[in-house]
This record gives structure tokens, C-alpha cells and sequence, in this order.
């Protein structure tokens, strides 16, 4: 997989060399993330198809979409004429994107970012792409001013210590929540902000059931939503009942806002540090 | 159209038109899709002078063989629809029934769940053909299971085979769940997509790995034509007529596992043609095995490769899966059909 | 001798249903297998149609043992009709009579199959579809597509039919029989019927087998079998024999006279309130 994204970066490199005489690349992003970048980087233009995660902002919805990253339609694709496919590792199926280089696309897979150091590098490495480097230095260095901002300890606090415990919920459907666990980007946003999971014995996304939400005890809920009003409080009494939703120490968010470890990052760092130094407040005033 | 005193369509004519329909069909699905090609373009790439290298392949490595899979796999799905309805004697009966989609799900998602992790030296060793083949594998491998409970004292019994699908299925449907729920978000996404069956990423390659199977169940299939007629009369009136009981149910059951095996494993599961086209055919042209397996081939073939030109053209430049486009035009289709067939 | 039955058994779940029996069938004769519920009828018939094996004793049809026999070359010697035939599938009658053919070109199986329906008088179902049909009509088409696969065969046919017309009307009963026995005396095939009509099998068969537990209680003429000492202790019946001049008895079952005497039973709920069928009286 390394090989071949560097194969592709080579190819990206090579065929600048062509398009820059022939004029602005086409290029399609396939990643709600790295389609925010590229709005944030001002290279929209750039931009002839989306998929199905691209959401943000809004006027990505005027983009033909040529559906979701992991089933990606070879000649939908191409239908679109493209330069550069852009793109992460978890695009799929792989066959599709052998094709489509060979058909004469370049395919750039870049890595999931999963902290705030990938999501600069990964911004920077979009800006190099759609030829945007100066923009992209700029707006990672922005980024990294504002997290230093939050004043977030350096340091993760020692175990064992009473660093805040967060319940990480996604809203998915109108009924239906779930609990990120470990290897999720829930957890990953966490740990930007040196919180703890506050279910860490679960892996991945599993359906939240009522009695484990109770027993959770958290200092903080963050909830992530995939459109506005999904999650509605009057549904899960239990948590209404947690003595951090009572007290207020809960955000209720964008799941592109709080998951993609796009350009939004400090923003969604932000909001979730703001509940936990509430929530340190609550602790200290306790002791 | 002709009908006859059984109110069924005269065959002559009837496949005529299903002979032109196919071939219109085919016509349409192969000059249609998101990539504009002109008919010039296409002329181009016949003739052979077409100097636009990727238009050429959009023609001859996407849409041919999406166009070749698409008709074999639709046909094989009919015509195991069928012979499995003659051998059950019943309308209803389905691929699914004797466990093949469980079995190619359960092995597919296997591969998708744990091919990070226990079944990594395995997705290493067949690279993309990791999933395919462990799915015509798990596919194929239900199906000899069913039969090998169902086969007591040498002979077959159909309703234990039945029986003993009905278990796999829910088994085979518990390990589906259990890796389902192992399983990460992203991976649970990809299986979806599987489930709704696609023929997306058609190759030749993909054609040359499905097509022997598919070929040699299509045609296998016309000779249980006579043993299958009788087993619509009742189990027994098989062997009075002179045929091989056991021989039947056996080579039945192998033609449906090994072509439905080798179909789930390209296109992942797609419902209703096996369902809903040997029906159709059965009331417009008569229930002898002689004419509905030719005739399910042909209507199934088309049948997909017109359900997948339009799941890549609705939504261009995006595509639906084929099963579901399937269940969304033979659901309400079948519905219709029952609604008419009370009436009258 | 075409079919010979030696000291054969046949065993179901462990149960003795057939017993030992013995008997023999000539081409041109028309046997009737009788018995009460149980005797081991069906499964005697079974049994010779090769549903079932013989757990002892031989079978030969022909002179050779009937499982020495090919299905192909068996089936065109010997056809069966089982007790019931569903058919769930839209098959036309013509269609399932032709089931019977081997394949064979159209222009041979057609006259074959004019003849036939119109001898079992459904050559105006034929375009119809069998689940539409009545019980008798589909026992009729049935018996069709039994008689097509060995109606042109030149050797020495067996028939074998487990209550062929037990869905039929008094009139088709008898055009049936009677076609049966034709077929025997004129073409010799040799047919063996269950049935459990007793009058019937009087004025048609040849002779009679009557099954009494799995074993032969008493076969030959029907004047020999059909005594009120045989009805009794086989079925348990009581009823009265009448030598009739056509040369066979009649059976008449007494008033009253069961072995299970039902007369002490009373249902109250079961009389008659406004009876609007015409009584024959």
C-alpha cells in the first residue's frame, strides 16, 4: 500500500509536469475530509465530483457525487474526466484503482489522520496536490497556534489520575446510538484533548444499551450527529439522567466536525476541552 | 400477443421476442453508462482505428465484460431458481434456500473482517481474489454440507435437504452476525456493499475465473429437463418414469451450488432473478422443464443486464448496486403479478 | 409367469408390514389386492414399484429379479400409479400424460396421447392446468400418463395402481375397471390394483388377494375370497354375500351390524334442523 501511494505521489509529481501547461488538474475528492481541505484551501475549482461523505460545506452538494469511497464506481469515476483521484487508504475496491491508473488517473491515496499532527500533514500534503503549498503551510501553522490556544497538557496525565472520563455517542438513524470504543476517531478526538474513554474495553462502534450508558459515569458526553436534530435527548432518559448531561458538561456536534480530522479540528478540540475544564471545575469544587 | 387455450404465450413468437429483447438490451447496456461514448467512438473501437485509448476501455474492459458477467450471472441465477424449484416442487424455493448466499456471506465477510488478522496469510496469498474465491468456496461448501446431512442410507432426502438448508442458513447467518459485530465501521460498510451485490469491478479476468462454472452449470442444467418435469409429479413418479432418483437430486444440487457458488462470488448476492424469473416464465410459457430452463436463462440474462444499466445510469456519475436495483424493480414487479394472477 | 412375489417381507421402522407373502400374476390377468387400513396394501405395492426394498424374499418380474432390472428398461415394462399425485406446477393434462413418453418425436406421442385421454374421457381438460383440476379429473389424467409409458411397449406390461379410482364417480369407476380389464384380457398386461371398493373388485378382477396384517389371508375368485367369514375377521365388517347371476357376489353390508356397535352413541348436535335437501325416500 506504502509503494503504491508513493508510486502515485510520483505519478501526481510527473504528470504536474503536463498539467500545468495544459492547465488546472481535475480533480475528484473522495473523502469528506480532504474534500474540506480542499474548500478551506480555496481550490474548489479544482473540484469536478465528490462522494458520498463529502458533505461540508455546503456548497459541495452542487458536485456530481459518484458515490461512496469504498465502492467506487470505475467508470462513474471516469465519466468525470479527472487528473487526480484524491483520495484515502480506505478507498476501495483496490481493482477499481488499478484501473483507473491504468487508464490514465492519478490515484492518491493519503492515510487516515487520526490527531492533530496527521491532519497537518495531511492538509499540507493536499495543498501540494491542488497547488496551494503557501495556503496550506499557513493554515497548518494557524492550526497549530490554535490548538496551543486550548492549552492542552503536553503531557498525557498519569494513570491512574483523575483525568476526565468522556462518553463518546454517534448518532446512527433516529432510534439507534452507539458508543465509540478504542481504534475509533472518537477515541482519537479524546486523545487530542488528553480525555479518557469513558468506555475503553469496547473496539470500534457498538450499539450503546441502556444500562451501559448508566454505568459509564462520565465527567463529559460528546454526541456526533450525521445531520442536525438526529439526536434527540427525549429518547435516551438514561442519559438525561447522567449527572454530566443534568450539569450541562455535554456537545451535541457535526459528526464531519468531530470525526473528519479535517480543517475543523481546533474548533472540535475546542469544544470538547471547554466541557472538560468544566468538568475539572466540578472535581476540584468536589475535593 | 398469441395465446393458447392455457392462456399461455405461443412459444414461437414468444422467443423471438425474448431473443430481440435480450439483444436490444444489450445493445442499450453497452452504449449506456456515465463515460459518454458516441456511436463513433463505438464504431471506433469495432472497427479497431479509435485513437482515444481510454474510451476503448471503457468499452472493451468495462462494459463488455460487465455485459458477459451480467448475462451469465443473471442466467445461472435463474436457471438455479429453477431447477431448484422443480426439485423442492416448490415455487418458492430459492438458491438461498439450500444455503449457498449464507455460506458465500459468511466466508466473504470472513474475509473482509478478519483478513487484517487470522486470515491475513490467506488475503496475502490470493491478493484480490482473496474474497471471490472464499466465497464460491463457502457457497459451494453449504451447499455439499446440506447435502451430505441430507443423505442417509444412500439416499437423498429432499426434505432434510430443506431442513438442514434452514439450519445452515441460520448458523451460517449467526457467524455473519458474530463477525458482523466484531467488526469495524468501516468493514461493516464494505459488507453492506457486498450484500447489495455489484458488478461494478466486471474484469475479463473476473469473467475468466466465473465463466467456466457458470457455463458448464448453464449447460448441464437442459439435461435434468425430463427428470425434473417428473419430479413435479412427486419424488417417487421419478423413478417409476425410469430416471435416477438420487442421481437427479444430486447433479441438481451441484449445478445450482457450483454456478450460484461461482455467481455470489463475482457480484456478491443478488436477489429475486431466481426467484421471480422462472416464475414468469412459468405462467407465460408452461411449467416443462424443457422450455422454462432455456427460457429463465435467456429472461434472467437479460433481466440483469438491463437491472445494471440502469443502476449505473440513475444515479450517474454514481452507481446503485445491482441487488438492490434487482429488489427494487422485481419486488413491486412481483407484487403486481400476485395482484393480477387473485384477480383473474 | 410375469410377476412372481416369493415369501417376501417388507419392513418400515423396524415394523413387519408385509409378511411373508406369496403370490403370482400372469400377463392378462387383473388381480385386486384388498384389505383394511393397514393391511400392508400400499406398501406391498410400494414395494414391487422399488420404493422400498425387500428385506426378505425374492421379487422377479419377468423371470429376473427385479433388482437386477434397469430403470430405463423397467419403466418401459412396468408403470405404477401411486395412491396420490399433487401437482403444484401450471402443467396442462396434455403435458403430464406426456410425462409418460419417453422422448420420442411429437408425431409418435401424439396419437398415443389422442388415445389415451380420449379412453379416460379428458380430451377436453387437455389444454387445461392440472391445480385447477377436480380429484377425479387429476386421478384420470394420472392413470393417462401411467398408461402412456407402456402403451406401445411390445413385451409384457405390469401394471401396477394403488386406488386408481378412489377419486372417481360411480360411472368413470366402472369405465376404468373395465378399460383395466380390457387391457388385460385383450393386450395382456398384467394389473395389479389396490382398491378398497369390494363390489368393484368382485365384478372386475380376475381374482382377488385379500391382505389380512401383512399376510395373505385368502386369494382366488372372487366368489372364493369374498365370503362373510373372510369380511368378518378381516375388516371386521358384517355383511351379506349375494351370488349374483352375472357370476360374481355382491356385498352388502348389514344394518346395524358393525363390529363397533355406534348405535350407543348419541349426538345431539348432529340432528338435522332445517334440513333443505330433498330427501330421496
Amino acid at each position: 500500500m506504502r509503494v503504491m501511494v508513493l508510486v502515485a505521489i510520483c505519478a501526481v509529481c510527473l504528470s504536474f509536469v503536463t498539467l500545468a501547461k495544459a492547465g488546472e488538474p481535475r480533480i475528484i475528492s473522495a473523502d469528506g475530509s480532504i474534500t474540506e481541505t480542499v474548500y478551506a484551501l480555496g481550490a474548489q475549482d479544482r473540484l469536478v465530483g465528490v462522494d458520498t461523505t463529502s458533505n461540508y460545506p455546503e456548497a459541495v452538494n452542487s458536485l456530481p457525487k459518484v458515490g461512496y469511497l469504498r465502492a467506487l464506481p470505475f467508470e462513474g469515476v471516469l465519466a468525470l474526466k479527472p487528473d487526480v483521484l484524491l483520495t484515502t487508504d480506505e478507498a476501495e475496491p483496490a481493482r477499481t484503482l488499478e484501473r483507473l491508473e491504468q487508464a490514465g488517473v492519478a490515484v492518491v491515496q493519503l492515510p487516515l489522520a487520526r490527531s492533530p499532527a496527521d491532519t497537518m500533514a495531511r492538509i499540507r500534503e493536499v495543498g501540494r496536490i491542488v497547488g496551494k503549498e503557501a495556503r496550506a503551510d499557513a493554515m497548518a501553522a494557524e492550526m497549530q497556534k490554535r490548538i496551543a490556544d486550548i492549552g492542552i497538557a503536553e503531557d498525557p496525565p498519569p494513570a491512574g489520575s483523575a483525568s476526565a472520563r468522556v462518553l463518546f455517542l454517534m448518532a446512527a438513524g433516529d432510534h439507534g446510538v452507539m458508543m465509540a470504543g478504542r481504534n475509533t476517531a472518537g477515541q482519537a478526538l479524546l486523545q487530542a484533548v488528553g480525555a479518557r474513554n469513558a468506555i475503553p474495553d469496547v473496539r470500534g462502534y457498538k450499539p450503546a444499551s441502556r444500562e451501559a450508558l448508566l454505568a459509564s459515569h462520565p465527567d463529559a458526553i460528546v454526541v456526533a450527529e450525521s445531520r442536525p436534530g438526529q439526536f434527540r435527548i427525549d429518547q435516551w432518559p438514561q442519559l438525561a439522567a447522567l449527572d454530566a448531561w443534568k450539569q450541562g458538561r455535554y456537545y451535541v456536534g457535526d459528526s464531519m466536525l468531530l470525526l473528519g480530522f479535517g480543517p475543523r479540528l481546533p474548533k472540535a478540540m475546542k469544544e470538547v476541552a471547554s466541557l472538560l475544564k468544566e468538568a475539572e471545575q466540578v472535581a476540584s469544587n468536589g475535593h | 400477443m398469441v395465446t393458447d387455450a392455457s392462456g399461455r404465450l405461443a412459444r414461437g413468437p414468444a422467443l423471438i421476442l425474448m431473443l430481440t429483447a435480450a439483444l436490444a438490451v444489450s445493445v442499450v447496456s453497452v452504449t449506456n453508462g456515465a463515460y459518454p461514448l458516441s456511436a463513433g467512438d463505438i464504431l471506433g473501437v469495432l472497427v479497431g482505428d479509435l485513437e482515444d485509448e481510454v474510451a476503448r476501455m471503457v468499452f472493451v474492459d468495462v462494459r463488455l465484460p460487465r455485459l458477459v458477467l451480467g448475462f451469465l450471472v443473471g442466467a445461472v441465477l435463474a436457471v438455479s431458481g429453477a431447477l431448484l424449484q422443480g426439485l423442492f416442487r416448490n415455487p418458492l424455493a430459492d438458491p438461498g434456500l439450500i444455503g449457498v448466499s449464507a455460506g458465500a456471506s459468511l466466508a466473504a465477510i470472513a474475509v473482509i473482517v478478519l483478513g487484517g488478522t487470522w486470515l491475513g496469510g490467506w488475503v496475502d496469498l490470493a491478493g484480490n481474489w482473496a474474497l471471490p474465491i472464499a466465497a464460491f468456496a463457502g457457497g459451494s461448501g453449504t451447499v455439499f454440507l446440506a447435502w451430505r446431512i441430507a443423505r442417509r442410507a444412500g439416499e437423498t432426502s429432499v426434505a432434510t435437504l430443506l431442513l438442514a438448508g434452514i439450519a445452515i442458513n441460520a448458523i451460517a447467518g449467526a457467524g455473519t452476525g458474530l463477525l458482523t459485530f466484531y467488526s469495524s465501521d468501516e468493514e461493516l460498510r464494505s459488507l453492506t456493499f457486498w450484500t447489495m451485490g455489484s458488478l461494478g469491478h466486471a474484469a475479463w479476468d473476473d469473467v475468466a475465473m466465473a465463466a467456466p462454472w457458470l457455463v458448464v452449470s448453464l449447460c448441464a442444467a437442459p439435461f435434468l429437463a425430463r427428470p425434473l418435469d417428473a419430479f413435479l409429479l412427486g419424488e417417487q413418479v421419478v423413478g417409476h418414469l425410469g430416471y435416477n432418483t438420487d442421481w437427479t437430486k444430486r447433479i441438481t444440487i451441484l449445478i445450482a451450488g457450483l454456478g450460484v457458488g461461482a455467481a455470489v462470488a463475482v457480484s456478491g448476492l443478488i436477489g429475486f432473478v431466481g426467484l421471480v424469473v422462472p416464475h414468469l416464465v412459468r405462467h407465460s410459457l408452461g411449467a416443462g422443464h424443457r422450455i422454462v430452463i432455456p427460457a429463465s436463462a435467456l429472461a434472467g440474462g437479460t433481466l440483469l443486464v438491463g437491472a445494471d444499466c440502469l443502476a449505473r445510469v440513475v444515479v450517474a456519475p454514481a452507481e446503485l448496486p445491482i441487488g438492490l436495483m434487482m429488489a427494487l424493480i422485481g419486488g413491486p414487479f412481483f407484487l403486481l403479478l400476485l395482484l393480477r394472477t387473485r384477480v383473474t | 409367469m410375469l410377476l412372481r412375489v416369493d415369501n417376501a417381507s417388507v419392513r418400515l421402522g423396524g415394523r413387519q408390514i408385509v409378511d411373508r407373502l406369496d403370490f403370482q400374476l400372469d400377463a392378462g390377468e387383473l388381480l385386486v389386492v384388498l384389505g383394511p387400513n393397514g393391511a400392508g396394501k400400499s406398501t406391498l405395492l410400494k414395494a414391487l414399484a422399488g420404493e422400498y426394498k425387500i428385506h426378505a424374499g425374492s421379487v422377479a418380474l419377468a423371470g429376473k429379479a427385479l433388482k437386477d432390472w434397469t430403470g430405463k428398461c423397467l419403466a418401459r415394462q412396468r408403470a405404477v400409479m401411486p395412491q396420490r399425485v399433487e401437482v403444484n406446477f401450471p402443467l396442462t393434462v396434455e403435458e403430464i400424460v406426456r410425462l409418460g413418453r419417453p422422448p420420442e418425436p411429437l408425431s409418435k406421442s401424439q396419437p398415443i396421447l389422442e388415445e389415451l385421454m380420449a379412453l379416460l374421457d379428458i380430451t377436453h381438460l387437455q389444454s387445461r392446468l392440472a391445480p385447477g383440476l377436480s380429484g377425479g379429473e387429476q386421478q384420470r389424467v394420472q392413470l393417462a400418463r401411467v398408461l402412456a409409458q407402456v402403451w406401445d411397449t411390445r413385451k409384457p406390461v405390469l401394471l401396477l395402481l394403488d386406488e386408481c379410482t378412489s377419486a372417481l364417480d360411480p360411472a368413470h369407476q366402472q369405465q376404468v375397471f373395465s378399460l383395466l380389464r380390457k387391457l388385460a384380457w385383450q393386450r395382456g398386461f398384467a394389473v395389479l390394483a389396490v382398491a378398497h371398493d369390494l363390489n368393484l373388485a368382485a365384478r372386475f378382477a380376475d381374482r382377488l388377494l385379500l391382505l389380512h396384517e401383512g399376510q395373505c389371508h385368502s386369494s382366488g375368485e372372487p366368489l372364493d375370497v369374498l365370503t362373510e367369514s373372510a369380511l368378518a375377521e378381516v375388516y371386521g365388517l358384517s355383511a351379506r354375500i349375494l351370488n349374483l347371476e352375472e357370476g360374481y357376489p355382491l356385498v352388502v353390508p348389514r344394518d346395524g351390524r358393525c363390529a363397533k356397535d355406534y348405535d350407543t352413541l348419541s349426538w345431539p348436535g348432529l340432528a338435522p334442523q332445517n334440513s333443505s335437501c330433498r330427501q330421496a325416500s
